[in-house]
């Protein structure tokens, strides 16, 4: 304020709007927090909260009953991490999960986003096709496919005996060397419309002038494609492939709903086997530590992409 | 036509009629191999898009079929469709109840998310106060914490609040897991919003709520339905969640109810089918009705998170 004022009331007038300057910015800091006070309490009751007793319980042998929850150190990890063999084996199909189920959908998806992109009719009627298993619930598409591999009255038996494949009409779901492919195949079936629908929101925002001068310049449909239509795709290609690699540690619903991880321990992967340690076998000190090394794991992958896609936007 | 129109080319405005982005120019004047090409990409997308419908259509085959009929003649279009055994799964199944829980978890749910996050997102964005930065990454972080990182003790935590196996039990645990992204995506929308706004209001006479009341919320209407579309799926959908925190037939969302139904009547195809077929017709109409608006959103909440 550097209004000119009569000497004697300097003083008190420069009091008076410090006085009104503090209240505004106490009042600032009130309305805050009553606007933030809904998400921040039950964010804090609902997720922050459990997440610090989820670490607390890692330390300790608890069985979800007993009054006292016995502290045994690092002992769980040290076990998930170099003694369960099902745990080794879950991650290895988790593994699995996540390179099929990254390459099969964005392979598809391309495929698909670059034929509709070149110009077809009917191209909202295709994409809503496409993008529909992704609007319902996985454990719905899991049942669905769980009747569709039935051995006996399943559709691709049934289809395969009529078009006289019957050698290769098999129980899907119940064998160990079929299980897992079997389920990664669904998962695939579910996503590449998803896929198919980002990458051709990628492709409306490829460069046509650097298109054309590639045309110019000779480049054929497939060199224009590969040299520069995929290198403006590869930020949404880097989103795609760290969601499917985040989903591909967290998937549940579609394991836990067709086979429950088996047959035996061979479709089981990390999130169903913290379901059992946890929930059915009340292992809940060793449940909840596995339950923090697959969240290590996801906030690994969840920066490690943060950081590419940083210096992506630098380029 | 796209950009092909900024440069016109002699040697490629013809073909550029019938295919928008033609092959190199000596390839388009063979008019067989541009025909070719026209029925591969058709054929190409047709067939995907049986494999993407068929499992449903089968679904829905056999849900209108007797039992003799599945049986005999699994991919025969039903002779006569059997209407009555939808009627017959909706009420051994007791799919109304189902339903009715879905929506009083999953209205709740989307309201809540909604309310909580426009608040919060508007006063990270427009309000300046110690600490904002520090409370916006701190919500951020819950965006990569998995479900399976809080479920267990959240599961003692609900027993010992009282809330275990009751609504609430799949309600407020799922809003505050939609907490993250939803402020994360309301934040950014209000932070597009020019103060100017805010600060002709207040000479107005508005009050910090009125401004966000009758100011922010009627801009932030598409990124609210967003919001709302994505909690929508999500809630709607969950399966884990209500497996853990409603362990009770008469609280059970429609995923669960489905499965424990297909459990029990694991042998008796038609009934399952016809069970599958109530759940996802109205899904399925729902989505093509309004699929512009359910694209945009789920995409664009994964191109945001």
């Amino acid at each position: 304020m550097q209004t000119p004022s009569p000497p004697g009331t300097h003083d008190q007038q420069a009091s008076r709007t410090r006085n009104l300057r503090w209240r505004g910015v106490l009042r600032r800091h009130l309305t805050a927090l009553l606007f933030l006070a809904p998400a921040l309490i039950l964010y804090v009751t609902f997720v922050a909260y459990p997440l610090v007793g989820s670490i607390g319980l890692s330390f300790t042998s608890w069985d979800g009953v007993n009054p006292v929850r016995e502290w045994v150190g690092l002992q769980n990890y040290t076990r998930a991490l170099s003694a369960d063999d099902i745990m080794q084996q879950a991650l290895l199909h988790n593994l699995i999960w996540i390179v099929l189920e990254t390459i099969i959908p964005l392979s598809i998806g391309l495929l698909l986003a670059s034929v509709l992109w070149d110009g077809a009719r009917g191209r909202t009627a295709f994409r809503t096709v496409f993008f529909m298993p992704y609007v319902l619930a996985t454990v719905i598409i899991a049942i669905i496919f769980g009747l569709i591999y039935n051995p006996l009255y399943g559709a691709l038996n049934q289809f395969l005996r009529a078009v006289g494949l019957d050698m290769l009409a098999q129980g899907w779901l119940g064998q160990p060397n079929t299980a897992l492919l079997s389920l990664i195949m669904v998962a695939a079936w579910a996503g590449y419309g998803f896929n198919m629908t980002i990458l051709l929101a990628g492709l409306q925002n490829v460069d046509m002038d650097l298109f054309d001068a590639a045309k110019i310049d000779g480049a054929n449909a497939w060199q224009r494609f590969i040299y520069v239509t995929i290198p403006q795709l590869s930020h949404v290609i880097t989103l795609l492939v760290s969601l499917s690699l985040i989903g591909g540690f967290k998937v549940f619903d579609l394991v836990y709903v067709m086979t429950a991880g088996g047959p035996g321990y061979h479709t089981e992967v990390v999130a169903t086997y913290i379901f059992k340690q946890s929930f059915q076998q009340n292992f809940v000190g060793y449940g909840t530590a596995l339950s923090i090394v697959l969240t290590v794991i996801i906030l690994i992958v969840s920066v490690l992409f943060i950081r590419l896609r940083e210096r992506g936007g630098e380029t | 036509m796209r950009a092909n129109t900024v440069h016109p080319d002699p040697a490629e405005t013809a073909s550029d009629s019938i295919v928008r982005t033609a092959p190199t120019p000596g390839f388009a004047t063979h008019k067989y191999a541009l025909i070719l090409r026209e029925t591969g990409k058709y054929i190409l997308l047709l067939f995907f898009a049986v494999i993407s419908l068929m499992p449903f259509v089968w679904i829905v085959g056999i849900a209108l079929k007797t039992k003799k009929e599945f049986y005999e003649a699994p991919f025969s279009l039903p002779a006569v469709p059997q209407w009555q055994n939808l009627a017959t799964a909706w009420d051994i199944g007791h799919f109304g109840e189902f339903f009715l829980n879905s929506v009083i978890i999953t209205l709740p749910t989307v309201v809540g998310v909604l309310i909580c996050c426009s608040l919060a997102g508007y006063a990270l964005a427009k309000i300046d106060f110690l600490g904002r930065n520090i409370l916006f990454y701190f919500f951020l972080a819950g965006i990569i914490i998995p479900f399976q990182a809080i479920m267990i003790p959240l599961y003692y935590q609900l027993r010992d609040l009282g809330l275990l196996t009751t609504y609430l039990a799949g309600i407020l645990p799922m809003i505050a897991l939609g907490i993250p992204f939803g402020i994360f995506l309301m934040r950014a929308f209000f932070m597009s919003l020019p103060v100017e706004l805010i600060d002709a209001a207040k000479i107005d006479g508005c009050g910090d709520f009125g401004v966000f009341w009758h100011i922010m919320v009627p801009l932030a209407k598409p990124a609210l339905s967003t919001l709302g579309i994505v909690q929508f799926i999500a809630s709607w959908n969950a399966f884990l969640l209500p497996l853990l925190y409603l362990q009770k037939q008469s609280l059970r969302p429609l995923t669960l109810g489905l499965l424990y139904f297909q459990t029990r009547y694991e042998s008796d195809y038609t009934l399952i089918a016809a069970g599958i077929t109530i759940i996802i017709l109205p899904m399925i109409l729902v989505y093509v009705l309004f699929q512009r608006q359910f694209i945009e959103g789920l995409t664009s909440g994964a191109l945001k998170g």
